[in-house]
């Protein structure tokens, strides 16, 4: 035991010693990454510090900014606006920080994006997709496509399968809403219809009455804007139901978890998405292969957004150099085309910040997700 | 269901359907709340960590069928014994110390007996903390092996096996708690200490075994309703007890606050009209249905539309 104790103390010993000769010269830049990691929405806040932790590491040892370090200060917002807002005033405080990542959800997001906006710190979410989030100010980056994308993708894929006669089944949100108004503007303007709108209240557990309810009028498809766990239970009464109609979604059911919680019932399902753990391209493989060597388990579309998000702002960082500060960085991101990440290749509008990338059409087959060709 | 209806009455079959949607749901709010409203109805204070016991015995048996996968029957008779001694163990714990004090004047008060609102909510919530920090926050699948969610098409009716089995337990709940209630001894103390704490007590009957026997019961029925709702809905989370604990609670209100048939019947007439309502409006509305309910029959009906007029009510 003490020798081997004294062995490891050695080797650690050489490590920090031949970590710290260059390491007297590097200067500190700081990304503050505000996320929910505790409390109910703790498992996407999870997920985002694996990816940017491993991302940070990952770009340290490349060697891509010489004469500097970045490390991440993480603060728990708990998806609650108030936290968001006293994290926001937290980092903007900390001249350390150049720039901030998160929030989860688009509305603490938003919250904490009037600090930043007032005080200049560029802010990039993972996630956050409400439709006015980039207009608070020029300091306000996403790199989630919006229901305004992804709404019209699904709704010329179904109607290019013959899905003419549409019914939408969305949560009762902010987020549910802009896939409802998205998806079913697309559909009309390109000669579909859309036989019904049912709007369900978080919580709901029992989506057998809607399933009904919306079965009367015949639906060639059914389009779903929900998470996992909503769209897993709904899932499984629409196979107990015994309703046959085909059924597409938004890419926030891109989960291991659906599978796991509906098992069989969710074959068949479509959806878009913009990662895909089984995508052969070499940058997805080495992320996936990373991620699960680290973390024991697959990353999801949340985990991927985020390792693309800090490696966007990695990236910039790196463009400007070691001296980079708040505004050199704002301008580097909104700069940001063709950045090729494991979510496709990310284009922000210089004027708008909008994202724009590609998407991918998925369908669950014998429990697993598979790219359609 | 889909291509099954073609060259029917439309309004008629997905209107039934409906009906036995509602009636599946109904089932549900009448198997929590017939637990709940025996707890009631001896206490006369709410015991608010019914949804947890509900909860409880849904994880209890979700974890022995994750490492054993046993028959139905095994895991039923499993959860029971977890409701058991999880009823034992709230009244311990939130209950009885309000009752240390055997003098008339701590017997007859309110403020006693309703501090029990509190150190039940209080259970409740530590409980399902612990579940949640030993499970995690999010849902859970129950092996699907062992879940109760097969369709079973009759005519055009999608029915699933779910329904049928928590529909036979409702009635052998139900029948067997009346044959307690009015076939044995302790169903008699039951009903005597339910009646009259006070002359109960006086008559020489144990109040506290009474009462601690009616925890067990009422937990045992709450722990079962866990378990199989779980395996009707395929999954369990931490909150699950929640939602259909307050529409027990509504339904126990209705019924008037004591009366089991009154309750179920109530439960039954909530998941029914919730289900009706979702043909007219939003499924985010027929919440306002069962609550608009219950304001109707506070107004109209005081004491509920099944209960008797009983002063302490």
């Amino acid at each position: 035991m003490t020798i081997a104790k004294t062995i490891l103390g050695a080797l650690a010993g050489v490590a920090v010693a031949a970590s710290a000769v260059p390491a007297l010269a590097q200067k500190t830049i700081a990304l503050g990454y505000q996320a929910p990691l505790t409390g109910e929405m703790s498992q996407y806040g999870e997920v985002f510090r694996n990816s940017a932790t491993m991302a940070v590491e990952q770009f340290n040892k490349s060697g891509k900014l010489p004469g500097a370090t970045v490390v991440l200060k993480f603060e728990d917002s708990k998806n609650d606006a108030k936290e968001g807002v006293n994290i926001a005033k937290k980092f903007v405080d900390d001249q350390e920080i150049v720039g901030v990542l998160g929030d989860f959800s688009s509305t603490v997001s938003m919250a904490a994006a009037q600090v930043y906006a007032q005080a200049g710190v560029p802010q990039l979410s993972q996630t956050a997709s409400h439709p006015d989030y980039v207009k608070i100010s020029e300091w306000q980056f996403r790199n989630i496509t919006t229901q305004a994308y992804e709404g019209p993708f699904v709704a010329k894929w179904a109607l290019g399968e013959g899905k003419k006669k549409i019914a939408v089944i969305a949560i009762q949100n902010d987020w549910g809403q802009s896939v409802v108004s998205n998806f079913k503007d697309a559909v009309e303007k390109n000669g579909g219809q859309i036989t019904a709108v049912e709007f369900y209240n978080p919580g709901n557990r029992d989506f057998r009455t809607i399933l009904t309810k919306i079965a009367r009028e015949r639906p060639d498809a059914i389009y779903l804007g929900m998470f996992d766990e909503d769209g897993a239970t709904l899932m499984q009464q629409r196979r107990q139901l015994n309703v046959q109609i085909p059924t597409y979604a938004t890419s926030s059911l891109y989960s291991p978890k659906l599978v796991a919680l509906a098992g069989p019932s969710a074959d068949g399902l479509k959806l878009s998405t913009t990662f895909a753990v089984d995508n052969p391209e070499p940058v997805v493989k080495a992320y996936v292969d990373e991620y699960k060597a680290r973390y024991k388990a697959d990353p999801t579309m949340f985990a991927a957004q985020a390792y693309d998000a800090t490696n966007i702002m990695l990236a910039a960082i790196a463009k400007v150099g070691p001296n980079v500060d708040r505004k050199s960085l704002r301008d580097a991101l909104a700069q940001t085309a063709g950045f090729p990440g494991v979510t496709g290749e990310t284009t922000f509008d210089p004027q708008t910040r909008e994202p724009s990338k590609q998407l991918a059409r998925m369908e669950i087959k014998g429990g697993q997700f598979t790219l359609v060709k | 269901m889909g291509a099954h209806f073609r060259g029917f009455s439309m309004f008629d079959a997905f209107f039934v359907q409906q009906l036995v949607n509602g009636f599946s749901v109904g089932l549900v709010y009448a198997l929590i709340a017939i637990g709940f409203t025996l707890i009631f109805g001896v206490l006369n204070v709410v015991n608010f960590a019914h949804g947890e016991v509900y909860m409880v015995g849904a994880y209890a048996g979700v974890v022995l069928i994750t490492a054993f996968a046993p028959p139905l029957i095994a895991v039923v008779l499993f959860v029971m014994a977890v409701g058991a001694v999880a009823g034992f163990g709230l009244e311990r714990l939130a209950f009885k110390p309000f009752r240390r004090f055997q003098d008339e004047a701590s017997l007859k008060s309110k403020a006693m007996r309703e501090a029990t609102l509190l150190s039940s909510l209080a259970v409740s919530i530590v409980v399902r903390e612990i579940v949640e920090k030993l499970f995690g926050g999010a849902m859970r699948p129950v092996p699907f092996e062992a879940q109760l969610t097969e369709p079973i098409q009759v005519g055009d009716l999608s029915f699933s096996t779910g329904q049928f089995v928590i529909f036979g337990a409702a009635v052998a709940m139900f029948a067997g708690l009346q044959f307690l209630l009015y076939r044995t001894r302790i169903g008699l103390s039951i009903r005597a200490v339910a009646n009259n704490p006070l002359g109960a007590k006086y008559v020489g009957i144990n109040t506290d075994r009474t009462i601690i026997a009616t925890f067990v019961v009422g937990s045992v029925m709450g722990a079962v309703a866990g378990i199989l709702v779980a395996l009707y809905y395929g999954s369990v989370f931490p909150h699950m007890g929640f939602a259909p604990g307050v529409k027990a609670f509504v339904a126990m209100v209705m019924g008037g606050l004591s009366s089991i048939p009154g309750a179920v019947i109530c439960a039954i007439f909530l998941g029914l009209s919730e289900a009706v309502a979702t043909e007219f409006l939003a499924q985010g509305w027929s919440e306002l249905i069962a609550y608009g309910f219950l304001l109707l029959t506070l107004i109209f009906f005081p004491t509920g539309l099944f209960g008797g007029a009983r002063d302490r009510v």
